[in-house]
């Protein structure tokens, strides 16, 4: 038994590390210290890793990491008044850092689509031209994430164009779900052409449950044969090939009950 | 007697010198719950003998319910829940599931649409809790073949006074 508890361990810890900092590139002496506290902290969430950030934060209070990680342990345990406290001062602090950070999470986490819109969108006045960053996942380079608020508060025609120009730059990387979403996007605004072309094109890297099912769809409100493709969804969701996450539900996730009822 | 008088003078000092001893302000882990008799029921049981603070993310599962999340978002759709008041923000309900899948220890947390602390109205607050604790479709978590206790909550986001969103 002892044994097992020691493994069980061992899983929290391998869930809940978090990235570490070059302190050697830290300027003063307290600052460099405080790195340090903060690349040894301890087991997320833990007395001992919240302490060591506390003492990293007295050494060096203009380390905005220090603040950040702290905060992390409050979200993803659904104390988001705590939260907020934390990563604002980490904002505060180093916003070009944080702020794609904040908003992604007030997306993921509270379904904040406003306050994720505004941090994502003070985040582009910082870099007016570039690159975002990816969502905390890896799943969605921000521009999209903002696409994603934006669709989600009935502003669709701002969401497809967010995409397709996101979409059309040399330097993007495709996101695991860009062309579901752009599809899903297109659908809910009866262009079902465009909706198709992009579930095929993401078909064509990975065909998960979801995608069958909007495919299917797209046939049936055309009065075409959408059967086939219903039953291989289902076959596809039980497989275990759907839109997954480890801390929340994807945005327009469909459920094996909503693909059966089709 | 002088002696006496000396003791009497430096109490406060080494009461003062007390209170600045640290004293830590952190749970073994961020969000654990301990019983309290005043809220919990006594019959709810861990199966662990220990906190051992594992939550519902640990397995990179997610939240595993029977019939998935949509059998929650329907039953609460069934029940058409809403404040008399045109409130914005949400209500958090963080909890612990045993590994028969039972659900107890219940915190509930209600955030303004600013991320400040709310009081909402009590009797919608209290049916938010009460359909959360009506909820039986938890399945244990699982490691190594054992059955595991672990923490979960749920949020909901509240629009108009209506549950607009279950989470997460």
């Amino acid at each position: 038994m002892p044994k097992y508890f020691l493994s069980l361990f061992i899983v929290v810890l391998y869930t809940n590390l978090h990235a570490q900092v070059n302190c050697n590139v830290i300027e003063g002496e307290n600052c460099k210290k405080a790195c340090e506290i903060y690349n040894g902290s301890g087991i997320q969430g833990s007395k001992e890793s919240q302490e060591n950030f506390d003492r990293a934060i007295a050494l060096c209070p203009s380390f905005s990491d220090a603040y950040m990680e702290k905060s992390v342990p409050f979200l993803k345990r659904g104390d988001f008044l705590t939260w907020k406290i934390w990563i604002d001062k980490a904002v505060e602090l180093n916003p070009k850092m944080h702020l794609g950070y904040r908003g992604w999470c007030r997306y993921q986490f509270l379904r904040d689509y406003n306050g994720a819109i505004a941090d994502i969108e003070a985040l582009e006045k910082i870099y007016p031209t570039g690159y975002l960053g990816y969502s905390a996942n890896g799943d969605y380079e921000l521009h999209i994430a903002k696409a994603l608020c934006y669709s989600a508060t009935g502003q669709k025609e701002k969401a497809i164009s967010i995409i397709e120009n996101q979409l059309s730059k040399k330097d993007h990387n495709v996101g695991l779900y860009d062309h579901y979403q752009l599809g899903v996007t297109y659908f809910e605004t009866g262009k079902y052409d465009k909706a198709l072309e992009n579930f095929e094109k993401h078909s064509k890297v990975d065909d998960f449950a979801e995608n069958i099912y909007f495919r299917s769809k797209v046939s049936k409100v055309r009065n075409k044969d959408y059967l086939d493709l219903k039953t291989l969804a289902l076959k596809t969701y039980d497989e275990g090939k759907m839109m997954k996450d480890g801390y929340t539900h994807h945005f327009n996730k469909v459920y094996r009950t909503q693909m059966a009822e089709l | 007697m002088k002696s006496i008088l000396y003791i009497f003078f430096l109490l406060p000092i080494l009461f003062s010198c007390q209170a600045e001893k640290t004293v830590t302000v952190y749970p073994n882990q961020v969000g654990d719950i301990v019983f309290d008799k005043s809220k919990d029921d006594p019959a709810f049981k861990r199966c662990m003998n220990k906190d051992y603070g594992i939550q519902y993310y640990n397995d990179s599962k997610g939240y595993q319910y029977n019939g998935e999340k949509i059998a929650i978002i329907q039953a609460l759709d069934y029940l058409k829940l809403s404040s008399s008041q045109q409130i914005n923000g949400s209500v958090t309900i963080r909890f612990l599931v045993n590994c028969e899948g039972k659900t107890g220890l219940f915190r509930v947390q209600q955030m303004e649409e600013n991320y400040t602390e709310a009081h909402f109205d009590k009797e919608f607050v209290e049916k938010i809790l009460d359909f959360t604790k009506s909820l039986n479709g938890w399945l244990p978590k699982e490691y190594q073949g054992h059955k595991i206790d672990y923490y979960q909550y749920l949020t909901y986001k509240i629009e108009n006074g209506k549950i607009a969103e279950i989470l997460p």
